[in-house]
C-alpha cells in the first residue's frame, strides 16, 4: 500500500522533470536556429522555474498548522481533529493547499488563505494504536503554482494528543463483598444507600420518605434522615508491564489485549459506582469514581509502556481492605 | 477518469488551447479551414463541458478518426504539398482534439497540455508581427492560470468542488508571478547566449511606400505623397540637452539637382569643383569631439532603401556604430549596413545652418513653362532675396496643400503651377526651386523631414513618414545654401506639439514596434555586446556620479548616474519585499534579546543549554563558568525577569546598557 503522508520536504513532480526536459529541448532549437520568439519562449520557461521555486516556498513556509484533539481520543475509532491554519504572511495569499492524514481517505482541499488570516477545520481521523503522540503523522502539501515541485511541511501538534486503549467488552468482574472487619474507612458521602449518615432538618427537595418520625415529633419539627452513598470495596486493575521480550509481537499483542482488557473492566466498575484504581509496575493510579477517574484510568493505560524485567520495580503496596485485580 | 474530473480538465485545457493556433491564421503556418474546424471543435468540447457533459470518445472512434486523419495527412503531403510547418500544425491541432475529447487518465491531459504547449512554440516562432507580443501575454496569463489548476487537479481522484478552480490561482499571486517572470525573463531573454544571427527580421520591405520617397537616389512627385500618409516611423531620436528643438528636427537627407518629367534624381558625379564645403566629419571612434557642441543627437533609423541618414543642420561630426558610413559631396551620409536599423550620433555646432555642397539645379533644365510663369511671378524682381520672397508668397495664396494632387497628362509640375494649383510639400519646394532656378539663382531640392513626436514616457522623439518634408535650399547672397520653406502652414509638419493621449498611446504602440523589431526579433550577438558595453558605461557613470557627490557632499544636486543606482537598489528591494515576503515577527523586547545572547554565550562554554534552564540557572552556570562575568550576568538575568515576569518595560537607557553588558560577557567568556 502507498504511503499517503510523505516523508519528504520537497519532490519534483513528473511534470517538473518533463517542463525541465522541454526547457532543454527548446534551448537546443532557440540555439540551432537563433529564433528570437525560441529565445522569448525559453527565457519565459527559465523564469517560470525560477518564479515557481520562490511562490512555492513561500506558499507552504508562510502556513502554520496545529494538530488538537477535540475530546477523548480512542485507537481505531473516528475521533475529531481540529486543524488550525494560519496564514502568517503579510502578503500572499496561500492556496492551492492540502491537508494529508493517514486516517483521511486522500488529500483535503482547504481555501485559500488570506494575508493573517486563520481557519480551523475540523477532521474525523482514527488512530490505529493507543499511545501518544506529540508529532503529528499529518502535514500540508502542495504543487502550488505549476506544479514542478510538491513540497510538504509537517504539521505541528499543540498539545500531545493521548490515544486511548479500545474497551475490550467483558464479563462484570468478580469481586468480593466488603467485610466489616477489614474494609477501608469510609468517606461518608451522601448518597442514596442504606447507611444513615446523619439527621437534620428537612429542606425542600428531601425525599419524604426519609422524614424520621419519632424524631420529628421530639423535636416539634421535620427531621429527615441523611443517607450515605452506597459504595463497592476500592479495587486496583493491575497489569503487569513487564516483557521479557519487547520486541516479541506476539507478547506486544498479548500486552495490549490486556490493556484493552483492563480498560474495559475499569469502565465497567466505574458505571458501577466503584471506586476503581489502577497499578502497574512504577504507575499507580489512586482508586476513585466518576468521570474524572475514568479519564485517568485511561490516560494510564494509554501511556503505559512495557518495561524489561531488570527494570522493572515491583508493584506499589496497597492499602488494607483494597481488593487488586489482576488482568492478564 | 470520473467525468467530474475530466469536465475539470476540459475547463482547465480549453482556454489555452483555444488561443494557442491563432497566430498560425495570419503566418499562414496552418491552413484557415484547419484552423476554423479546430476552433469549432474545441468549442463544442468547452461548452459540453460547461453544461456539465463532458464528451469522451470511445476508443474505436478515435481509432477510426485517427486512421482516417492519416490517410489524409498522406494525400495532403502528397498531392497538396502545404510545406512542412502546415503539416506539423495540422497533426498538432489534430492531436489536441482527438486528446482532449478522450481523456482517460490525468497523464493523457498532460500529453494534451504538451501538444498545446508545441502549438504555441510553431505560433510564436513563426510570428514575425508585434502583435506576437500581446499574444506572447495573453498566452502568459493563460499558462500560468491553466497549470496552477492543472497543479491542483493532479491532487483529486474525484471531481473538485466548483469553488476549486476559480479559487486557484488569486488575481494578486498571478500578477505578482507574472511581474517576476517579466523582470527575470527580460534579462534572461537578452543574456541567452547567440550563436547564430536572427532566423527571421521584422517585416520591413524595401519596396514599402517610405522606400521609394526616402533615402534613395531617386524620388518622384506622387510617391512621396503616398510616403506622408505612411505613420511608419523612420528614426527615433533623442537630444542631450533639448536645446533649439524646433530647428534642430529639421532633418536634411537628401539633395536633388535633377528633374525630369515629375522625377528627381541626385548627382552622383558630383567632381570635385562641385564638392565645396563637406559640413560634417565622421568620426571613428568611441565618442563625439565636445568642443564648440551645442547638443548631441542619438538616432535610431530604420533604413529604406540606400539608406542615407537623417542629419540636422549645423552637423559637425557623425559617429555611426557598426557600419560603414560614406560622406557624399552634398553634405549626405550614405551607410551600407545589413542591419534593418542603423545607430548613430550628431554633433550640432554653433554655427549658420547652411546647406553643405556646391551642386545646384542647372538653369538649362527648367521646363519652358515653369521658365515663364516664373518670369510671371517676379517680373520686375532682380534682387534674389525678393524674388525668393515673392515666390514663397505666391504659393500662400491661390495654391491648395494636398496629399493627393490630382493626376493629369504632362510633367506633374506643371500641371501644378498652371491647372490644378494644389500638392504637397513636395510640389511647393520643386516649383520654387525651378523658378528660383530659372532666374539664375543657384537652388536646389532637399528631402528630409521636419517635426517628430514626443516620446509617451520619455524625451525621445519619433520622426514617422507624416513627418517626411521637401524644401528649398539657395544660395541668395553667396553665403551659402540657406532653407527656403515654400509650403504653406497647414502643409508643414508640427515642430513637437502637444500630442493628444490617443496619440501617445499610439506613439506608445509604435515605440513597442520598433522596440520588438529592433530589439527582440532582430537581436542578436552583436546586440548583446553593445548591451553590455552600455551597462558597463551606465554602472560607470553611476559610480563617478557617486564619487563626485561623496567628494562635493553638496546637497541639492542628485547626481544624474546616481539616479541608476538608486532605482536599482529600489528595484532590488522591491523584488527582495516580493519574494521574501513580510513576515509578521513580533519584536523582541531588549532585555529578552540580551538574555538570549547570554544563553548562547553559555551554550557556547558548556556545550548546551537545554530549554527547561531557568534564568537564574543560567547566571548561576555562567558565574562558575566565567567568575568575572558575574555581575553583567546577574543585571541581563534581573531585566530579564524583570521584563518578562514582572511586567517591567526596558526603558532606552536599561537597553543601551544591557547591549554594553552582553559585549562585555561576550568579551570575558
Amino acid at each position: 500500500m502507498t504511503r499517503l503522508i510523505p516523508d519528504w520536504g520537497i519532490r519534483v513532480t513528473n511534470f517538473g522533470l518533463g517542463y525541465i526536459l522541454m526547457c532543454l529541448v527548446v534551448a537546443i532549437a532557440a540555439t540551432n536556429t537563433g529564433n528570437n520568439g525560441l529565445y522569448l519562449v525559453l527565457a519565459a520557461l527559465l523564469a517560470g522555474m525560477a518564479v515557481s521555486g520562490v511562490l512555492s516556498r513561500r506558499n507552504v513556509r508562510g502556513v502554520r498548522c496545529e494538530i488538537e484533539a477535540l475530546g477523548e481520543v480512542v485507537a481505531t475509532r473516528p475521533a475529531l481533529l481540529r486543524v488550525r491554519l494560519a496564514n502568517e504572511l503579510a502578503t500572499g495569499t496561500a492556496q492551492a493547499l492540502f491537508f494529508l492524514h493517514d486516517s483521511l481517505p486522500g488529500p483535503l482541499w482547504i481555501d485559500p488563505l488570506k494575508p493573517g488570516e486563520s481557519r480551523d477545520v475540523v477532521v474525523q481521523a482514527v488512530f490505529p494504536r493507543r499511545g501518544v503522540f506529540r508529532e503529528a503523522d499529518a502535514g500540508l502539501l502542495s504543487r502550488f503554482p505549476i506544479g514542478l515541485f510538491r513540497k510538504y511541511r509537517r504539521a505541528a501538534v499543540s498539545n500531545e494528543i493521548v490515544v486511548f486503549p479500545v474497551p475490550e467488552a467483558s464479563a462484570i468482574p468478580d469481586v468480593p463483598p466488603e467485610d466489616a472487619r477489614g474494609s477501608r474507612p469510609h468517606v461518608h458521602r451522601r448518597g442514596g444507600g442504606a447507611d444513615i449518615r446523619t439527621l437534620r432538618d428537612f429542606v425542600s427537595g428531601d425525599d419524604p420518605r426519609d422524614l424520621h418520625w419519632k424524631q420529628s415529633a421530639r423535636m416539634r419539627r421535620w427531621i429527615v434522615r441523611e443517607r450515605e452513598a452506597e459504595r463497592d470495596r476500592a479495587v486496583f486493575l493491575v497489569v503487569d508491564n513487564v516483557l521479557e521480550d519487547r520486541n516479541d509481537p506476539a507478547a506486544l499483542e498479548r500486552f495490549e489485549s490486556a490493556i484493552s482488557r483492563c480498560a474495559g473492566q475499569a469502565l465497567i466498575l466505574l458505571s458501577r459506582g466503584a471506586d476503581v484504581g489502577f497499578q502497574s509496575r512504577g504507575v499507580k493510579v489512586a482508586p476513585r469514581a466518576g468521570r474524572g477517574q475514568r479519564g485517568r484510568l485511561l490516560e494510564a493505560l494509554a501511556r503505559l509502556e512495557p518495561i524489561a524485567p531488570a527494570e522493572a520495580p515491583p508493584f506499589p503496596p496497597l492499602r488494607h481492605g483494597d481488593h487488586r485485580l489482576m488482568i492478564t | 477518469m470520473p467525468p467530474e474530473l475530466r469536465r475539470a480538465y476540459l475547463l482547465v485545457l480549453g482556454p489555452p488551447a483555444l488561443i494557442a493556433p491563432l497566430p498560425l491564421f495570419w503566418t499562414h503556418g496552418a491552413s484557415p479551414l484547419g484552423i476554423a474546424l479546430y476552433e469549432g471543435a474545441l468549442m463544442v468540447l468547452f461548452l459540453r463541458a460547461r453544461a456539465g457533459r463532458p464528451v469522451r470518445l470511445s476508443d474505436s472512434v478515435l481509432n477510426a478518426i485517427g486512421l482516417s486523419y492519416f490517410f489524409w495527412l498522406a494525400v495532403e503531403t502528397a498531392m497538396l504539398r502545404p510545406g512542412l510547418l502546415r503539416s506539423v500544425s495540422h497533426l498538432l491541432l489534430f492531436t489536441t482534439i482527438a486528446k482532449l475529447a478522450s481523456l482517460k487518465r490525468p497523464s493523457e491531459a498532460r500529453t494534451a497540455l504538451l501538444v498545446v504547449f508545441l502549438l504555441v512554440l510553431g505560433s510564436v516562432s513563426s510570428s514575425t508581427h508585434v502583435a506576437s507580443l500581446v499574444y506572447c501575454a495573453v498566452m502568459a496569463v493563460l499558462a500560468f492560470r491553466t497549470l496552477s489548476r492543472l497543479a491542483v487537479l493532479a491532487d483529486f481522484e474525484e471531481g473538485p468542488p466548483a469553488r476549486v478552480l476559480t479559487a486557484v490561482p488569486t488575481a494578486g499571486l498571478s500578477a505578482a508571478a507574472l511581474l517576476g517572470g517579466v523582470l527575470l525573463g527580460g534579462p534572461l531573454f537578452f543574456l541567452l547566449p547567440r550563436l547564430h544571427g536572427p532566423y527571421a527580421l521584422s517585416p520591413i520591405r524595401t519596396e514599402d511606400a517610405p522606400s521609394t520617397a526616402v533615402t534613395t537616389d531617386r524620388v518622384d512627385l506622387d510617391s512621396f505623397g503616398s510616403a506622408k500618409l505612411s505613420d511608419r516611423v523612420v528614426l527615433r531620436l533623442s537630444v542631450d540637452p533639448p536645446v533649439a528643438l524646433p530647428q534642430l528636427l529639421r532633418l536634411r537627407e537628401a539633395v536633388f539637382t535633377r528633374y525630369r518629367n515629375g522625377v528627381w534624381t541626385r548627382n552622383p558625379l558630383a567632381s570635385r569643383r562641385d564638392r565645396g564645403s563637406f559640413g560634417v566629419q565622421l568620426v571613428t571612434g568611441d565618442s563625439l569631439p565636445s568642443e564648440g557642441r551645442t547638443a548631441r543627437l542619438s538616432v535610431d533609423e530604420n533604413l529604406f532603401g540606400s539608406g542615407f541618414l537623417f542629419l540636422p543642420y549645423r552637423s559637425t561630426h557623425v559617429r555611426v556604430e557598426r557600419g560603414r558610413p560614406v560622406l557624399l559631396p552634398d553634405g549626405a551620409v550614405q551607410v551600407s549596413s545589413s542591419r534593418v536599423t542603423v545607430r548613430y550620433e550628431v554633433s550640432v555646432g554653433k554655427r549658420e545652418a547652411r546647406g553643405a555642397g556646391e551642386s545646384a539645379i542647372d538653369p538649362a533644365q527648367v521646363p519652358p513653362a515653369v521658365r515663364d510663369y516664373a518670369s510671371k511671378v517676379t517680373a520686375g524682381l532682380t534682387r534674389p532675396e525678393e524674388i525668393a520672397d515673392r515666390i514663397v508668397q505666391h504659393f500662400q495664396k491661390g495654391f491648395v496643400y494636398t496629399l493627393d494632387p490630382p493626376r493629369g497628362s504632362g510633367d506633374p509640375l506643371v500641371g501644378f503651377l498652371l491647372r490644378s494649383k494644389a500638392g504637397h510639400c513636395e510640389y511647393f519646394a520643386s516649383a520654387t526651386a525651378m523658378m528660383l532656378a530659372s532666374r539664375g539663382i543657384r537652388a536646389r531640392l532637399v528631402t528630409g523631414s521636419y517635426g517628430g513626436e514626443v516620446g509617451a514616457f520619455s524625451d525621445a522623439i519619433v520622426v514617422r513618414g507624416t513627418n517626411l518634408h521637401a524644401w528649398v535650399e539657395a544660395d541668395l547672397d553667396g553665403t551659402g545654401f540657406r532653407v527656403i520653406d515654400p509650403t504653406p502652414p497647414s502643409g508643414i509638419p508640427p515642430a513637437t506639439a502637444r500630442v493628444s493621449w490617443w496619440k501617445r498611446l499610439v506613439t506608445v504602440g509604435r515605440s513597442i514596434e520598433v522596440f520588438y523589431d529592433r530589439r527582440i526579433l532582430g537581436f542578436d550577438a552583436g546586440d548583446q555586446i553593445q548591451l553590455s558595453e552600455a551597462f558597463r558605461d551606465s554602472f560607470g557613470n553611476a559610480a563617478r556620479s557617486i564619487k563626485f557627490w561623496k567628494g562635493t557632499g553638496e546637497g541639492g544636486v542628485f547626481p544624474g548616474g546616481a539616479k541608476a543606482v538608486v532605482v536599482v537598489l529600489g528595484l532590488a528591494a522591491l523584488a527582495l519585499i516580493a519574494f521574501k515576503g513580510i513576515t509578521r515577527r513580533p519584536a523582541i523586547p531588549p532585555a529578552t534579546r540580551a538574555y538570549l545572547a547570554v544563553r548562547r554565550v553559555l551554550a557556547r562554554r558548556v556545550g548546551s543549554v537545554p530549554p527547561a534552564v531557568a534564568p537564574a540557572e543560567v547566571a548561576r552556570l555562567l558565574e562558575a563558568s566565567a567568575p568575572a562575568s558575574v555581575d553583567d550576568a546577574r543585571a541581563v538575568v534581573n531585566a530579564y525577569c524583570e521584563s518578562v515576569f514582572g511586567g517591567r518595560a526596558t526603558d532606552a537607557a536599561t537597553a543601551r546598557e544591557l547591549k554594553e553588558r552582553v559585549k562585555r560577557i561576550r568579551k570575558l567568556a
